[in-house]
Order: structure tokens, then C-alpha cells, then sequence
């Protein structure tokens, strides 16, 4: 019983924490519209958590650069499961316009399993809504998958 | 010659001295013969103080002791006494299980000094005298004890003299001490000219024909600051401090626990039964005001300490102040609750230099700025270190709550009873010290046992367990007073609360029956029925803590998921990319994946307090400046005070 | 054996654990629905703490390499008890457990510190700078609101105590039978200064929003729980909607207390009770909402100066007043 509680709960109280690899800010600008009045994610239970360990969803933007490839797969090895990793923009997918620089070291799919990638260049805040919205979906998948 | 009870006391005095006589004539030749007189010694000295319990705290009875059978002749007291009241066999019992503690500990902490014949010696005279003191019948006794008290702790704190300051802390001590010593000299000086006797039932009974003379009063004031420098009372504070940071843990022991405990001893002698005027408002502004102004500069000063030991000296002194002000108020409250309080001190802070101690005996260093990260390499030391600050910051239900609620009562009390602001105002600057104390203690958790380990620490290693155990009966013994408050006060506080009001029974013990009355001194101070108020029970709360955590726990651990096991680095970070010698350039923009020592502690915790008052802790700082004309100047200037408080107000 | 098992429902059921979860947890949520609405935006479901609590027993305890094991889980728990039983403490309105009878508001002051102590000693124990920076701006948190506060106390304790022997009171029961006798205590002028110092000593006591630089700084990762993950953060969690709900409880108790319908028997509790709740998400609506919605977060030398000045003078203003017989 309360098990299927802590599933649910998992869905209903996704946490994020977001990860820069390089981005030139416009997807995180776009990702902190998201927490405002307007688009409200706070209805659905998202947090912006200061600290990897307290998150469930990590939420990377920008091309994986060189400096920040460790750091990006530590800090999502730090995030307790169940989690999900979400990628915003089409930086991380493809790299963009920086493809082929010497600078970076991308797709982030290279390095962690991208739950959900979230294209656009920025993405619209709807959109990102929605991809997360999905995230949550997967989370419960996972937590129910972890009890196994 | 039968040894009887009345004998205790002046075996238990000179089992001391007779071992630091033997320790010194055999000492250096054997270790395990020097090792057993000194553990026998005080061993010997706390099983007759432990005999005497009995008779004296649960009896009622006094014993008396005429040094050479030289009784009174014709209502005149000729020889040394020894006389035993609760009060004194109270100080008596915590100082001899102090002393016994200490000794057992310098065992291991002292192996690696060298000249341990001398260090023993002196520390059983320093014991011997302490003990002396607080069993003496006579004034000039208590002097006498006073100075050897004064010159072994001067010589054992410059006992380490290898270390840096360790000399010039004991010069400061000897210097600035001699003032008090001095004063206190004076002050039995004029009352023997006034009074011709030296006894102190005799000087009790005898007092309060003089009572209005300035001659009088003024040797009040000397005695009082000059036992107060004696517990390192405010401004004599900063030769504590100076002398602890250098002088080896177990005899920072002795000297925060033992003889600040006998400038109290001196004070609450001097205030309840010599002149019996706590009840004159001015005496209780001036002890409380001393005792307050001590609590609250000693721990703003302990934030900006870097030295473990330091500061420690410094919180040492903030609880003396609370033990002072509580006796100053007057009531049976309070003095049960000051005397509960001293009783505690001395096994928290004991427990505390000890674990520092300890800590320097491992790492060699009392540094709080390089410290860190120790939890994991002494785990047992921490957990008896936490123990010991839990204590002192009064979280319940360790004895530091219970005998500072007593204080808060006390002065509450006090106020509405008198109408009196002032006490009051006690009453809330003794709360806020607390919480200082608990953020210092905070401080030093963080700052040596928690965070990360500095690589220069890594081989450290847990101290023995003989250090361990002399650590472990003061935290035993920390917890037990702690959780049964009822008992401690039905066995100790009270039968010591009601001596020290009762001067006539005092006198007349000594004395015969009827001299205090034929000598027209009044019955005994105020209501000794000491009502510990509210429901502290904590034996049941510990149950509740206990039965809620079980309850939470299971919720918890039912629906987690737990998987045990450690986690490797992920596969893609095994190998560091090496870079290529054309991309060198750019090293400095890649900074490397070591994980960087950084410890945030010591001076980098509290920035926010410490912002907002940098006035107050620049000016303590040029103050405290570490001159020791200075504060021999502070202590002349304190002396003057009191001497004008006293003949203005008294 | 009854009175074993009447206290063991007290702690457990009402008003022990169970009932300050819920409590606490409504509080806190319908906590966040207004701040939402009063920022013209929808907000969580009321019940998100508690989704957000089962989430955290629900997830992986990971427990860092330099941390010291017992103390870092037992941490929470420890702070977790403290406050239960301070909730035992404290009247429900006319309902008082066994304990309320010789409730202490000292003892109630030392277990606050307790669960804050229990937060910096969990966050030391885990050896992260972070946590170092965390802790020491929650104790600063500390000393600021402590002073305040038990100023707070001796006015109500002298004003709930003229009936006494003494003429002053620690004791909650006491200050109960005052209120029931006279009225609430904040009737009396000479105590609304220091009323309005409590609601302000509240959130920083709670750790809410704009006080709440123990937890929720993403300057520093979060403070003093970084490296806290699984159901200890849960619990640390759960203990701050709980001290919601006691802070507030302890305010009504010093000064709205006697605010009951007269009505007995077990009806009559459970009206009392009810009104009792409703006062407290009044009171919480008052000092932390508002407060939430509308301030920026206070830096920590800030809250220390706000605290020492401000709301000291005030409760001074009160304690001297109430002493010079006003």
C-alpha cells in the first residue's frame, strides 16, 4: 500500500535540477519562465531544487562542452534514483550550430540515457512543459520498475 | 588512637600531600611506583570523601576536626580546624573525582613528557590544597591553600614549557593571581585586626557587632575579588584563557573544574555564612552583576578563538559567571540551582579539555582553522565530545538543562519577587549566553570532528582506551545528573543549600552549642524548601524520544527502497582525458578533477553575527591585548571597584 | 496500564505524531495555495507536502563518502522526536495530553533548539562545504530569533503569573488556566507589542520564506541538506511542516487562548479543537504567508540585525511595560 502511494507520489512531486553544459542561457531562460505565474509548473508539483542529490528530473541544456562533460556525468550520477534525464534544446541533441566545434564533446545522449529531449531552439515554455509533463510519466515507470 | 569519622577529612587531605612527598622522594626511579602512589592517593582521598556522605549529606551531621585536639579555650579559637559541613563536603566530592579523573588520564595523555616525577608531585600538592581549602575551618588555612593552590598550578601550567606562550601564560597567571592573592591577604588581615581570631565560625559570630564598620565592609570587598580572581571572574579572564591554551588537558582540567570551583567555595563561605549579607541588595548587584558581566563577554569572545583550548578557557569562565550569579541572588533557588550548576560544570568541561585533549594527544595540533573531518578517525572521541557539548549548550536531557532551567527559575523569581528589573535582565542575558554557547559548540563540531579531513591529519589515529575511560565516567556521570535531577537534589543540593544557609548550625558545631545565639547572630537566611517547579521527568522523556523515533523509523524504512552498496565512478569518467601536448595551452581553462580540500570552519562560520557586531569584537580584541601590565592593570582597576562599591553601597 | 496506553494514543494519534502530520501538512500546503493565488497563478494541490514527503521516502538514500553514517540518518529523526514532543506540550485548546499540565515554555524553547540542532549537526556530519556555509547561517538564524523570543516569554509569563505565589510563570498550564479565567492574553494593550514580536520570531523559527536561508539557498546548494537524499531529507522535510504547525500552536496558546464556546463534553473538545485549528492557519495565514508572497529572501546579517533591533525592541518595549505595571 504504500508502495503504490510512493508510486503515485513520484509523478506528483517531480523535482528539478538544472544542469548548464555550455548553453548560451536561452533554454534556461525560457526553463525559468516555465516556474513563473504564467506557465505556473509549480500546479504540477515541479521545484527547482538547489541540490542534485533532492532531484528527481535533471533538466540539461547546451552542447555537452568539453570543461563541462565530467562534471555533467557526475552530477547526474549524483541524483538519486528513480530519476530522468531531460534535455532541452536542440543543443544537446545535435549540437546546433556549434556541431563540429573543437569545443565540444556532444550529443549528450553519448554519455547518459536522455529520457526525454525537448527540441526547439529555444523550445517554447509549452513545450518544455509538456516534455516534462512526460518526464513525470517515466519517473513512475521507473520507480515501479526499480521495485522489481 | 581509633580512626573515626571525624578523622576523614584531614586523612583525605594529607593521603594527598603525603603522595606528592613520596612521588617526589621514589618517584624517579620507578614509573609504576610513581603510576600507584598517585593513583592511591586519589583514590585514597575520593573513597573518604565518598565515606563521608553518609553521615554528613544524608545524616546532618557536621564533622569537626581541632588540628592537634587544640579546642577552644574560653569561647576563643586557638588552633586549625577542619570543619565539614554539606557545603564543603559538596566541593569536596566533586573536586576529589575531578582530581581522580585527571590523574588517571595524565597516566597515558603525559607518557611522552619527560620529568613526570615532578608533574605528579605537584599535582598531588595542587589536589591536596584544593581539598584543603575547601574542608578548612580557619581562614588563614584557606590562605595558605590558596597560595599552594596558586604556585603548582602556575608551575604545572609552564609544565609543557617546550610550548610556544607556555611561560609567559604562566608568568600572567602568577602575576595577575598574586593580586588576588594579595587581596584576599588584606581582607583576612583587617579581620583579624578587627576581630583577633582566625577561626571562621568564630569570625561568623563575631562579625555582626562590626557589621557597619567601613574596616569591615572593606575586607568584604577584598576577599570578594580577591576569591573572584581566584574563579577567573571578569576582568580576570583573560589569564584563564592565556593559561589554558598551553598548559597540558589534565590540568586544564584542575583549573577550569577544581580551582575556579574554589574561588566559588571562597565567595559562597564569605556571602552566606562569614557575613551573611546576600540578603543586602548591593551585595547581590554586585556578585550577580559580576557573574553576569563574566557569562556574556567570555562567550562573545570564545567566536573569534581559533585555539580549541582557548576556547574552551572561555566558555569555562561564561558558566563560572552563571554559577556566581545564581549564588549572588540570595534565594535557596538560586544557590541550589549555582551549585548544581558548578557541580556539572566541572563534569562537562572537564569532559571537554579532556576530548581536546585527546584530539591534541592524535593530532598535535589545537588548531581550529587546519582541524576537520576527525569523526571519522576518532569516532569515539567524537561521540563523547558531542556529549560533552550537548551539555554545556543546555540541550535536554543532559545536565547542563537541568541545572540552567534551575538558574532561569531562580532569577525569574527573583525579579517578580524583589520588582527588581535588574534581575530580570539577568534572567535574559544568562538565556541568550546559552544559545552563544551552543553556536561556539557548533563551531567546534564543525570545525575539528565534522567537514572534511586535511590531508596533513590522515594518519591519525583513535586515542587508547585508557584515555577513553577517565572521559567516560565524566560523560557517565554528565548524563546521570542529568537525567535524575530529583535525586542529585535530594542527596546533594539540598543538604549543601540548607548548610550554607544555616550559619548558626555552622558556628555552633564549632564552636558549642549556644555561642552563635549568646553572640546575638541571627537564625538561619530565608526559606531553604527548595521546589524544583514544572514536570521534568526526563527518564519518561527519554522513553518518549525513544518510542517516537522507533514509530518513525518503521514508517520510513517500510517504503524505502534501500540498496546497499557503494557507488563506482561512472565507466565514461575511469579515464581522464589526457590532453595533447599542441592543446597544453589551454590546461589553464580545464582545471583538473582531484576533489580540492576545502574545509569551511574555524573563522569562516558566523560571518553574519560576527558582521553585524565589529565594533564590539574589535574593541574586545584591542582589549584583550595580551600585555600582562595590562591586565594586572584591569585587576587593580577591578579591586578599586569593588572596594568604592563596597563602601558607597554595603 | 490505561494511563500507559492512554499516553501511548496521545503520542502517537492526537495530538502526537499523526496529528501534526496532518496538521502540519495542511498547513504548509494551503500555505503554498495562497502564496500561488496571491501571485495570480494557480499553485500546487493542497496536498503537494505530503506528495512531496512520500516522494522522498520513495527515492534512493545515497550517503556520501566523508559522512559519518549514524549521525547522518539518525540526524533527522532525532529532530523529528524533539518535536513531537513539544507537541505534546502544548494545549490544544481546552484538550491538554498528561504533559500539558506542567508544560515549561523553557523546556518547549531548548527542544525548538533541539530540531535545529538536530538539522546542523545532520548537515555537519555530511562533510560538505555547502553544508558548512548552510549550518552556520541557520545557527546566526538561531541566535537572532532567540532573543526576541524569550523576551516574548517573560512578558507573557509575568502577565499570565499575577495570580501566583510568585508573581511569574515558565508554565503553560498556567497561562491555560489564566486565559480561561481572563480572557486571551493578547487583550491586554500592554502585550500586543510582543504578540507582533511572536509573529514575526515565527517564520524565522519555521524556516519560511524570507528566513529561510537554512534550506532552500541555491546560492549554496541548497545549505544545510545537500547531501541529503531519500527518506532522512523526508523526514527534515515533514519536521518543517510540523514546526508550522507548533509555532503556531504555541501562539495560540500564550495569546489566544480562552477563546473557547462553552459548550461541554466531547462536543465541546471538539469544537474548541476545531476553532483552535482554525486560529492557527489564521495566524499562519498572518506571519508566514503574507510574508512569503510579498518579501525577497533576507541575507543572513540582515535577519540578524532585523531580529536584535526591530523585533527585540518591540517584545523590550512589551516586557518593560508589563513590568512597570502598565
Amino acid at each position: 500500500m504504500f508502495q503504490n502511494m510512493m508510486d503515485k507520489s513520484v509523478a506528483k512531486s517531480p523535482w528539478l535540477f538544472h544542469v548548464n553544459a555550455g548553453s548560451c542561457n536561452g533554454c534556461d531562460i525560457e526553463l525559468v519562465a516555465v516556474l513563473t505565474p504564467r506557465y505556473d509548473a509549480e500546479r504540477l508539483g515541479f521545484r527547482l531544487a538547489g541540490s542534485p542529490r533532492q532531484a528527481d528530473i535533471v533538466v540539461v541544456s547546451g552542447p555537452v562542452t568539453r570543461q563541462t562533460r565530467d562534471r555533467v556525468i557526475r552530477t547526474i550520477e549524483q541524483v538519486p534514483e528513480p530519476r530522468v534525464v531531460v534535455s532541452i534544446g536542440s543543443c544537446p541533441r545535435s549540437g546546433n550550430v556549434f556541431k563540429g566545434s573543437y569545443a565540444i564533446d556532444g550529443p549528450l545522449e553519448k554519455w547518459v540515457h536522455v529520457d526525454v529531449a525537448v527540441a526547439g531552439c529555444s523550445p517554447k515554455p509549452e513545450a518544455i512543459m509538456a516534455g516534462l509533463a512526460q518526464a513525470t510519466e517515466i519517473l513512475k515507470q521507473k520507480r515501479k520498475e526499480m521495485r522489481k | 588512637m581509633t580512626i573515626s569519622m571525624a578523622h576523614f577529612p584531614i586523612l583525605a587531605i594529607m593521603v594527598l600531600f603525603l603522595g606528592a612527598f613520596l612521588v617526589a622522594l621514589f618517584g624517579r626511579k620507578s614509573e609504576v611506583l610513581r603510576n600507584g602512589i598517585s593513583f592511591l592517593a586519589t583514590g585514597g582521598a575520593m573513597a573518604f570523601m565518598l565515606a563521608l556522605i553518609k553521615p554528613v549529606m544524608i545524616d546532618g551531621e557536621v564533622i569537626t576536626y581541632w588540628l592537634g585536639n587544640w579546642a577552644p579555650v574560653s569561647g576563643w579559637a586557638i588552633g586549625i580546624s577542619i570543619e565539614v559541613d554539606a557545603l564543603s563536603l559538596f566541593f569536596g566530592l566533586v573536586i576529589t573525582v575531578a582530581v581522580f579523573v585527571s590523574c588517571i588520564y595524565a597516566f597515558t595523555y603525559m607518557k611522552e613528557d619527560d620529568s613526570l616525577a615532578n608533574y605528579f608531585t605537584l599535582f598531588l600538592m595542587l589536589s591536596g590544597s584544593v581539598l584543603g581549602l575547601v574542608l578548612s575551618g580557619d581562614l588563614f588555612n584557606m590562605f595558605v591553600m590558596i597560595e599552594i593552590m596558586t604556585f603548582t598550578a602556575v608551575a604545572l601550567t609552564a609544565f609543557r614549557n617546550n610550548y610556544e606562550g607556555a611561560i609567559e601564560g604562566a608568568f600572567k597567571y602568577l602575576a595577575v593571581g598574586a593580586l588576588g592573592s594579595t587581596a584576599v591577604l588584606t581582607g583576612i588581615a583587617i579581620l583579624y585586626c578587627q576581630l583577633h581570631t582566625l577561626n571562621l565560625a568564630q569570625i561568623a559570630a563575631t562579625l555582626p557587632q562590626y557589621a557597619d564598620s567601613p574596616l569591615t565592609i572593606m575586607a568584604f570587598g577584598l576577599l570578594f575579588i580577591g576569591f573572584g580572581t581566584k574563579a577567573f571572574i571578569f576582568p580576570f579572564h583573560p589569564l584563564a584563557a592565556d593559561a589554558h591554551a598551553v598548559a597540558p588537558a589534565s590540568i586544564s582540567l584542575m583549573i577550569s573544574g577544581v580551582l575556579t570551583k574554589c574561588g566559588v567555595y571562597g565567595i559562597i563561605r564569605l556571602v552566606y555564612v562569614l557575613f551573611q549579607n546576600v540578603e543586602v541588595p548591593a551585595v547581590q548587584y554586585l556578585v550577580v552583576g559580576f557573574g553576569t558581566v563574566s557569562m556574556f563577554i567570555c562567550v562573545t569572545m570564545a567566536f573569534n578563538q581559533h585555539n580549541f583550548k582557548r576556547l574552551l578557557a572561555f566558555h569555562s569562565i561564561s558558566q563560572v559567571g552563571y554559577v556566581i550569579a545564581a549564588i549572588g541572588l540570595g534565594t535557596a533557588l538560586g544557590l541550589s540551582s549555582g551549585l548544581y550548576h558548578a557541580m556539572n560544570h566541572t563534569l562537562f568541561k572537564g569532559l571537554l579539555f579532556l576530548t581536546a585533549g585527546a584530539v591534541q594527544h592524535a593530532t598535535g595540533s589545537l588548531d581550529l582553522d587546519r582541524l576537520g573531518g576527525l569523526a571519522k578517525k576518532m569516532p569515539k572521541t567524537c561521540i563523547l565530545f558531542l556529549i560533552g557539548a550537548a551539555s554545556i549548550s543546555g540541550l535536554p536531557p543532559f545536565n547542563g538543562f537541568a541545572s540552567k532551567w534551575y538558574i532561569y527559575q531562580a532569577a525569574f523569581e527573583k525579579g517578580s519577587t524583589s520588582g527588581n528589573f535588574f534581575f530580570i535582565f539577568v534572567c535574559v542575558v544568562a538565556l541568550i549566553t546559552s544559545v552563544l554557547t551552543l553556536a561556539s559548540f557548533i563551531k567546534v563540531a564543525q570545525s575539528v570532528f565534522f567537514g572534511q579531513l586535511s590531508p596533513e591529519f590522515k594518519d591519525t589515529k583513535e586515542v587508547s582506551l585508557a584515555m577513553r575511560i577517565p572521559m567516560w565516567i565524566l560523560a557517565v556521570l554528565c548524563i546521570f545528573t542529568g537525567l535524575l535531577p530529583g535525586k542529585v537534589s535530594e542527596y546533594l543540593l539540598t543538604p549543601a543549600t540548607n548548610a550554607a544557609m544555616n550559619a548558626v548550625n555552622y558556628i555552633d558545631q564549632m564552636m558549642g552549642q549556644g555561642y552563635a545565639v549568646s553572640h546575638g547572630v541571627a537564625g538561619s537566611l530565608g526559606d531553604t524548601a527548595v521546589t524544583f517547579a514544572g514536570v521534568w521527568d526526563p527518564v519518561i522523556w527519554l522513553l518518549l524520544l525513544f518510542c517516537v523515533t522507533c514509530a518513525v523509523a518503521i514508517v520510513a524504512i517500510l517504503g524505502s527502497n534501500r540498496k546497499l552498496g557503494t557507488r563506482e565512478a561512472p565507466a565514461a569518467l575511469q579515464e581522464p582525458e589526457k590532453v595533447a601536448p599542441a592543446e597544453a595551452k589551454y590546461e589553464p581553462f580545464f582545471s583538473g578533477e582531484e576533489s580540492v580540500y576545502s574545509q569551511v570552519g574555524g573563522s569562516d562560520l558566523f560571518w553574519g553575527f560576527k558582521h553585524n557586531l565589529k565594533k564590539y569584537f574589535s574593541f574586545m580584541h584591542d582589549w584583550h591585548s595580551g600585555i600582562v601590565n595590562d591586565y594586572a592593570l584591569y585587576g587593580v582597576v577591578a579591586i578599586a571597584f569593588v572596594l568604592v562599591f563596597c563602601i558607597a553601597f554595603v | 496500564m490505561t494511563t500507559f496506553l492512554i499516553n501511548l494514543v496521545q503520542l502517537l494519534i492526537f495530538p502526537g505524531l499523526l496529528f501534526c502530520v496532518v496538521f502540519g501538512v495542511l498547513l504548509a500546503g494551503i500555505d503554498r495555495k495562497l502564496v500561488a493565488r496571491m501571485q495570480r497563478r494557480v499553485g500546487p494541490p493542497i496536498l503537494q507536502p505530503w506528495y512531496d514527503f512520500v516522494k522522498c521516502c520513495g527515492k534512493e538514500t545515497i550517503i556520501p563518502r566523508y559522512a559519518k553514517r549514524a549521525i547522518f540518518i539518525g540526524a533527522p529523526y532525532v529532530g523529528l522526536a524533539g518535536l513531537i514532543v513539544i507537541a505534546l506540550f502544548i494545549p490544544v485548546s481546552t484538550y491538554g495530553s498528561a504533559f500539558s499540565a506542567g508544560a515549561d515554555l523553557v523546556v518547549i524553547l531548548y527542544l525548538l533548539t533541539v530540531a535545529g540542532v538536530a538539522l546542523i549537526v545532520g548537515a555537519a556530519t555530511s562533510g560538505s562545504p555547502f553544508a558548512g556555509v548552510g549550518l552556520s547561517r541557520e545557527m546566526v538564524a538561531m541566535i537572532s530569533y532567540e532573543l526576541p523570543f524569550v523576551l516574548v516569554l517573560l512578558a507573557v509569563g509575568r502577565v499570565a503569573g499575577t495570580g501566583t505565589a510568585i508573581g511569574c510563570t515558565f508554565s503553560l498550564g498556567t497561562i491555560a488556566a489564566f486565559q480561561a479565567a481572563n480572557g486571551p492574553l493578547i487583550a491586554h494593550w500592554s502585550l500586543i507589542p510582543a504578540a507582533i514580536a511572536m509573529l514575526l520570531v515565527i517564520p524565522c523559527e519555521v524556516g519560511s520564506h524570507p528566513f529561510d536561508i537554512a534550506e532552500a539557498e541555491t546560492e549554496i546548494c541548497e545549505g544545510a541538506l545537500t547531501e541529503y537524499s531519500g527518506s532522512p531529507l523526508g523526514v527534515f522535510r515533514l519536521s518543517h511542516y510540523i514546526k508550522m504547525y507548533i509555532m503556531t500552536a504555541l501562539f495560540c496558546a500564550m495569546f489566544l487562548g480562552g477563546i473557547t464556546t462553552g459548550i461541554a463534553g466531547v462536543v465541546g473538545i471538539v469544537v474548541d479543537v476545531i476553532i483552535f485549528l482554525v486560529l492557527c492557519g489564521v495566524v499562519s495565514f498572518l506571519c508566514m504567508t503574507i510574508p512569503h508572497a510579498i518579501c525577497a529572501r533576507l541575507r543572513v546579517e540582515q535577519i540578524f540585525k532585523f531580529y536584535w533591533t526591530i523585533v527585540a525592541g518591540l517584545a523590550a518595549v512589551s516586557l518593560i511595560m508589563v513590568w512597570v505595571g502598565l
